[in-house]
């Protein structure tokens, strides 16, 4: 006990950690005496915990020296697999990495090189600087699950994700398919308050959650069938007549269509998907509409439905914005980038990627929204109303499966080297037998990790990373919110170990990278660089540890109805419920109800031998995804994986609390213990999920750590087919399975897999050739004006041309003009306009016309202009030179800004 | 981790077997000195239960011994004197008490021939019978009182058990004594007294024969007595305690009754342990004079065992079901890591 | 006089068991023992008619603790602000209080032969802070303090809402109050 070690003593240091366990960041107070941390607690005064710690954040100083811990960078010695290691200097590891990296490029090209992520603990922008210079567009992370697509469709709709929920003053909160209860903690508290005071939950998820135990109406809907759930909701929202009519006669568009559109998607339509009473959902609906300001909390549901997922994420954002919920008080707020530090985006150097590689991505002719050609689009409208983009990393991505598919086959072309940090991939990522088989056919692997994991396992490289306590963190959600809190390190990384950032640095200069383009050598330097503007107003800092020290956080004053100035981040500049960006891309632009990867209606045959419905996504105390499952005092909680069966179907079934059981689908087995608890529907199995066993230190075979064996990803399909075709998530809920009990024989059955089709590892059909879940829908829109006579309509910049000259035109005026050089053109005779002598030019000859007659004019002579046309020109000179000026404004913090932030 | 982790601490037992073997000692040599010194002080009948009486210091000695064996930390064990209240410090006094009178009374029985300065003290003797019987009773008693003030413990928490233990206790002293009665040093002893004449000698030897069969005679009929009454008082508790409100103490009488320790139970205790004894004693002969006394020893050894891995903790709700998840304790994560390199 | 006393508050616990792990982590614990487990007897109903309570346990430092009378060695001993704590360098492992405790508060540390016991962190109390376990609750569902002052947080919930304890019928008198899931106001 603290008798031991006196925190209190003279000598003992107080450092503004946070915890690095999961992505709330939660703030700790770590002691250092003697350059060593001798106890850590909650921070109280930090705004997220308020002293709080959860499991993972009390076992920080665990996790620090764990005897497992990989301390060295690790030189495979033995063949793949073989878990023969040499301890070598990190310069050297560094510098034989780079030698290989450089050779692949130069023989296959940049985008040979991969790079895999987990979660957000990999100081991801400067990964997309390195790869940006590098040339690879193949950056993934396992983003497509958590929250990206959700995030791309609903800036796609309106302009910038609601990340922020204003709930202090809201009435009625979903939270759908999100358990705070488990994921987080700090949420948790806030939601309990809140609901003492007033606030209405609804919580949306097949299990009885440790969330839906505190809500006031709880939806247990058939895993995957959200998207159901919201169509319908919408319906009754709209045929109520529970909408907010001067919102959406004001700022939205497509409302029409999307009236005769939901009309099929009836709650009693619903009820047949989602199990759910029609009254229940009409009940929902109500006292969503009705108790307004309120929100839909983010959670990941909607990412992990598969094929199905697009659709619901397009309808949540409906919902939203039906009823009027948009960046009002109490609403769901859309804070925007920051325009008071730098963002993720710009440290990113996305320029530097050429076009032609960025055309390279994998995934990106399939899954657009979350890819270059989505996520283009959707930047160059950001930029044009934020002035900023949202943050490449995460939202514009290969995808993953795709990638660890084209390790495999070569299709589209061979992927040679793969950089993973922060994540094990056999575990996180969908079809895990196919994944763990790329890994061991992989060319060239590096791994930065904290553990021997399977994908360290099958490493050329294995570098050690500075863990929490070690490193410097600046919490800003993925860049996608305007505030941040920071926290620096406690002490120096131990041993060898490095942070992301120095590993990205060190590569990239050992690459051949411009030096000049990496100049801070420090995380802490370059987060000075990020928050060096606040100092120009009211904050006073000369280091980055000086700010946490001083100040911690910084939270720009809160605006409401943002939309009002310029409108939303969209085409059409308002909430497009119809939306242009998905039309464009070739998506339905309304959403469109399609069954889950596996269904009853769908596919009765499937059904017929898998009758029982699976969700794999769960969160549960006390782990956070694959991790943690190596700390003594957090895996004694839950030591064992225990899937959730109802005990009437548990009964039917033969089976008894704590039984071992297969689960089984047509691509796998797992097996884990059964808990037999009447919180799920008699149809569903709840699975945990993340489940291996870094113990078995000694068990490296084929499946080491028996990293197969209870792992829920061995279930999943990720087949083109059951992803999403618009965000290219694929199904972890809603697919159909079989559960029995392990019986004796099956004790020696090590291969974890079923007879038949799914039992060899791989793909079996090339990636060029899968289909999708449904086919693209040919964009082909038609001119919203009259084209004149000799021009041709070009679908793709919807605008009229004159191939000719390359002149577009300006239905507005009737004139043509240059897009680059803005100059206008008279339609008929194609002279150009000059503003100063308010004449025509005939740019061929030089010859001037009057504007009034078209007659030629000599030098100097005066032309006479109708006041009306005077005045267009004048405003249309104005409004360039107001654009051009947004443009440059918007990156430069004005110090009136920081004090305004400061006087609120 | 050296040891196995015990971690389901609804179960988990913190007095073990020497704790048991204790309470069947204290038990046992309290019984006895209570017995011989009744019988010493009745019918002055100490030179036929001498050896029982040192039999029943060592078996007292032993027993604390395997109690402070069983210390957690048995160097300082002095420390049990500290506290003025503590039943345990009480049950130390007792001991030392009762072992002290009783060794006392026994040097009055050591060899005649040693001619010992205080053997001519008799009413230190009687005195010390009189104080071991009261001590020995007390020892006995304190047993069972030991683990019945355990309110934590609803299969403990009952005041039948002191009864029980008494019951037992006394039984397995007499079956002791009835094995160990007439045995050295008690007939050269009287002998040296009577002198060297051999007709008083051989007619003494009668009388000592004829004694050591009378008080044969009465041990077996108590010990008869006291199987007949443990039989009830067994029943009593294990049945009463089923029938009680207590789950906890429900569930365990139901262990006993028809669980893991039935057969221990039926078949150990009532039938091997008493019944068959009892009918032994009936019929007389080599079954009575040694087979009796030695099963009524070994029950009462089970029977302290069964009692004490009875400990199971009253439970909140949920702490079941919480403790049942819990690792065992011989999980593979828990036997340490090896850098992985 | 001041008498520690804490609250639990079920309407918000939701079984995270962060206080087991942060009491084991700041009390350096072995692995086995547990100051402060959570326990839960489960979903209970039928589907979806379900209904769930977690229950965190803790010493109850008893004002009649049965485990203090019980100590030959005076090591086991309540403090005059109520604490019931083991002093080390007095107990010699008789395990007499362990048995006694009918709140299983008690464990044995193996290695060292002593009785531990959860010491509501008096090191911390006692220089103003909170013990860690409540500190460490994000749910804010422990509340500790001084009972005997009415103006604090425990004397305030203890006072105006339904508190339960448990086996008061042992007549221990247990100073850990839970406000039940479903309870109301007194």
């Amino acid at each position: 006990m603290s008798e031991t070690v006196d925190i209190h003593a003279p000598d003992v240091e107080v450092k503004k950690s946070c915890c690095y366990f999961c992505h709330q960041n939660c703030g700790v107070l770590a002691y250092v005496k003697d350059g060593k941390v001798i106890k850590i607690e909650g921070d109280p005064t930090h705004p997220t915990n308020q002293g709080g710690l959860c499991c993972r954040g009390n076992i920080a100083l665990l996790h620090l020296d764990h005897p497992a811990r990989i301390n060295h960078p690790l030189k495979r010695t033995g063949a793949k697999g073989e878990n023969k290691w040499e301890k070598i200097p990190w310069d050297v590891a560094i510098a034989e990495i780079a030698e290989k990296l450089n050779q692949i490029k130069a023989e296959s090209g940049a985008e040979a090189v991969a790079t895999a992520g987990g979660t957000l603990r990999t100081d991801d922008w400067s990964r997309r600087r390195f790869m940006n210079m590098f040339g690879s567009p193949n950056g993934f992370h396992n983003a497509l699950l958590c929250w990206i697509p959700t995030f791309m469709m609903e800036t796609a709709v309106g302009g910038w994700s609601p990340f922020e929920t204003d709930l202090a003053t809201s009435r009625c909160v979903i939270l759908w398919g999100f358990n705070p209860g488990s994921s987080a903690m700090p949420g948790m508290r806030g939601y309990s308050d809140l609901r003492k005071a007033g606030l209405k939950i609804i919580v949306v998820d097949p299990r009885y959650s440790e969330t839906a135990a505190h809500a006031d109406l709880w939806l247990p809907l058939r895993p995957g069938s959200d998207t159901a759930l919201a169509l319908a909701m919408i319906w009754v929202i709209i045929y109520e007549g529970h909408h907010d009519k001067e919102f959406v006669e004001n700022w939205c568009t497509g409302f029409e269509e999307l009236e005769d559109h939901i009309f099929e998607y009836n709650p009693e339509w619903a009820a047949e998907q989602t199990w759910l009473d029609p009254e229940l959902i009409r009940q929902a609906a109500r006292m969503y509409a009705q108790n307004t300001p309120g929100n839909i909390q983010w959670g990941c549901t909607a990412d992990q439905l598969g094929k199905t997922a697009g659709a619901g994420m397009h309808a949540r954002a409906i919902l939203r914005a039906l009823t009027g919920n948009l960046d009002r008080p109490g609403g769901d707020l859309m804070p925007g980038p920051s325009m008071y530090y730098v963002t993720d985006e710009e440290l990113e150097g996305n320029d530097w990627l050429p076009e032609e590689q960025k055309a390279k991505q994998i995934g990106s002719d399939k899954f657009k929204l979350t890819s270059w050609p989505g996520y283009q689009r959707i930047a160059d409208v950001s930029r044009e109303v934020w002035g900023k983009a949202p943050t490449a990393e995460w939202m514009c991505e290969a995808h993953g499966p795709s990638v660890f598919k084209a390790i495999l086959t070569g299709d589209p072309y061979q992927i040679r080297a793969m950089i993973i940090s922060a994540t094990n991939p056999v575990n996180s990522y969908g079809d895990a037998k196919m994944v763990l088989e790329a890994l061991k056919q992989l060319e060239f692997l590096v791994v930065c990790e904290y553990w021997m994991t399977p994908a360290a396992l099958y490493a050329d490289y294995v570098m050690p990373i500075a863990g929490a306590l070690e490193r410097p963190i600046v919490h800003n959600n993925y860049g996608v919110t305007d505030s941040l809190i920071t926290s620096q390190r406690a002490i120096q990384p131990l041993y060898e170990r490095h942070t992301d950032y120095n590993f990205w640095r060190d590569l990239a200069l050992a690459t051949g990278q411009d030096p000049d383009q990496w100049p801070w050598e420090t995380l802490e330097e370059a987060f000075y660089y990020v928050i060096y503007s606040f100092n120009s107003s009211g904050y006073q800092f000369s280091s980055y540890d000086e700010f946490v020290e001083k100040y911690r956080m910084f939270y720009p004053p809160l605006h409401y109805y943002k939309y009002g100035n310029n409108g939303f981040a969209t085409p059409s500049r308002k909430v497009e419920l119809k939306s242009s960006i998905l039309e464009e891309l070739g998506y339905p632009s309304l959403p469109t109800w399609i069954g889950p990867a596996e269904n009853e209606v769908d596919d009765p045959e499937v059904a017929a031998e898998y009758p029982l419905v699976l969700t794999t996504g769960g969160g549960f105390m006390p782990y956070h995804h694959s991790e943690q499952f190596n700390i003594e005092s957090v895996r004694f909680l839950k030591s064992d994986p225990y899937f959730t069966i109802n005990p009437k179907k548990a009964a039917e079934l033969g089976i008894k609390e704590g039984d071992w059981c297969w689960i089984e689908t047509r691509r796998g087995r797992i097996r884990q213990r059964a808990n037999v608890e009447p919180s799920v529907d008699t149809r569903v199995i709840y699975c945990q999920r993340g489940w291996w066993y870094p113990e078995r230190q000694e068990d490296t075979g084929a499946e080491p750590f028996g990293c197969l064996e209870s792992n829920v990803n061995v279930l999943t399909s990720v087949d083109d087919e059951h992803c999403d075709p618009i965000g290219g998530s694929w199904a972890n809920r809603g697919l159909l399975c079989k559960v029995y009990k392990v019986s004796y024989w099956d004790e020696t059955d090590t291969s974890y897999s079923i007879p038949g089709s799914a039992s060899e590892p791989g793909v079996s059909v090339p990636p060029s050739e899968q289909k999708l879940a449904y086919e693209p829908i040919p964009y082909d829109p038609k001119p919203t004006f009259e084209v004149p006579e000799g021009l041709t309509w070009d679908k793709d910049t919807k605008l009229a041309w004159d191939i000719e000259r390359g002149l577009a035109y300006d239905p507005n005026s009737g004139w043509l003009y240059h897009p680059e050089t803005l100059i206008y053109y008279d339609l008929v005779t194609k002279y150009a306009y000059d503003p100063e002598t308010e004449t025509l030019i005939d740019e061929a000859t030089g010859q001037r016309y009057s504007m009034e007659t078209r007659e030629p004019i000599g030098e100097g002579e005066a032309v006479k202009t109708t006041a009306a046309e005077a005045v267009a020109a004048e405003e249309l000179a104005a409004k360039e030179a107001a654009a051009a000026e947004a443009a440059a404004e918007a990156v430069i913090i004005t110090p009136t800004d920081i004090e305004r932030g400061e006087q609120s | 981790m050296s040891h196995k982790m015990d971690t389901n601490k609804l179960e988990k037992h913190y007095w073990i077997w020497p704790i048991a073997w204790y309470l069947f000692l204290g038990g046992l040599g309290g019984g006895i000195l209570f017995a011989a010194g009744i019988l010493d002080m009745v019918f002055h009948a100490g030179y036929i239960l001498a050896l029982g009486v040192l039999f029943a210091v060592a078996c007292l000695g032993i027993g604390s011994m395997l109690l402070i064996f069983e210390l957690g930390q048995p160097k300082v064990f002095l420390r049990v004197f500290l506290s003025a209240t503590a039943i345990i410090k009480w049950g130390a006094c007792l001991l030392i008490l009762a072992m002290g009178f009783g060794f006392i009374y026994f040097l009055f029985w050591l060899p005649p021939e040693w001619n010992l300065f205080w053997y001519p003290w008799l009413w230190i003797r009687d005195l010390c019978a009189v104080l071991m019987a009261l001590f020995g009773l007390c020892v006995v008693v304190y047993t069972g009182v030991l683990l019945s003030t355990m309110k934590a413990k609803p299969f403990w928490n009952t005041p039948v058990l002191p009864v029980l233990f008494t019951v037992s206790a006394l039984s397995t002293a007499t079956a002791a004594l009835a094995l160990l009665a007439g045995m050295w040093p008690s007939y050269e002893y009287i002998l040296a007294m009577i002198g060297s004449d051999a007709m008083a000698q051989a007619m003494a030897g009668e009388v000592l024969h004829a004694n050591k069969e009378v008080m044969m005679e009465i041990l077996h009929i108590a010990d008869k007595i006291l199987v007949i009454a443990e039989i009830v008082v067994l029943l009593l508790y294990v049945l009463t305690t089923r029938a009680s409100g207590n789950l906890t103490a429900k569930a365990v009488a139901l262990e006993w009754i028809s669980g893991k320790k039935a057969l221990l139970f039926w078949v150990g205790m009532m039938l091997c342990g008493l019944t068959i004894p009892f009918l032994l004693y009936q019929l007389g002969g080599v079954g009575a004079e040694y087979v009796a006394p030695v099963l009524v020893l070994a029950a009462g050894l089970l029977l302290r065992f069964m009692i004490v891995y009875s400990d199971r903790r009253r439970s909140m709700p949920g702490e079941e079901q919480y403790y049942r998840r819990l690792p065992k304790g011989d999980e593979r994560f828990l036997q340490g890591w090896k850098a992985p390199y | 006089m001041t008498r520690y006393a804490m609250v639990m508050d079920q309407r918000r616990c939701i079984g995270c068991q962060s206080c087991t792990v942060a009491c084991r982590t700041w009390n350096e614990l072995p692995m086995d023992i547990i100051y402060n487990p959570v326990v839960s007897e489960g979903v209970l109903g039928e589907f979806p008619e379900v209904h769930q309570t977690f229950t965190p346990l803790i010493c109850m430092h008893c004002d009649n603790p049965p485990c203090t009378i019980c100590c030959p060695c005076k090591a086991s001993q309540q403090d005059e602000d109520g604490i019931v704590w083991v002093d080390e360098t007095k107990c010699m492992g008789c395990k007499v209080c362990v048995n006694s405790c009918p709140y299983g508060a008690r464990d044995v540390n193996h290695d060292e032969g002593f009785v531990r016991k959860c010491t509501f962190c008096k090191d911390r109390v006692r220089e103003g802070e909170q013990p860690y376990c409540v500190a460490t609750c994000h749910q804010k569902a422990r509340i500790f303090g001084d009972l005997d002052d009415p103006e604090s947080d425990v004397s305030k919930l203890v006072n105006r809402l339904v508190t339960e304890r448990f086996f008061e019928e042992l007549g221990t008198d247990p100073q850990v109050y839970y406000i039940p899931d479903l309870g109301g106001v007194k």
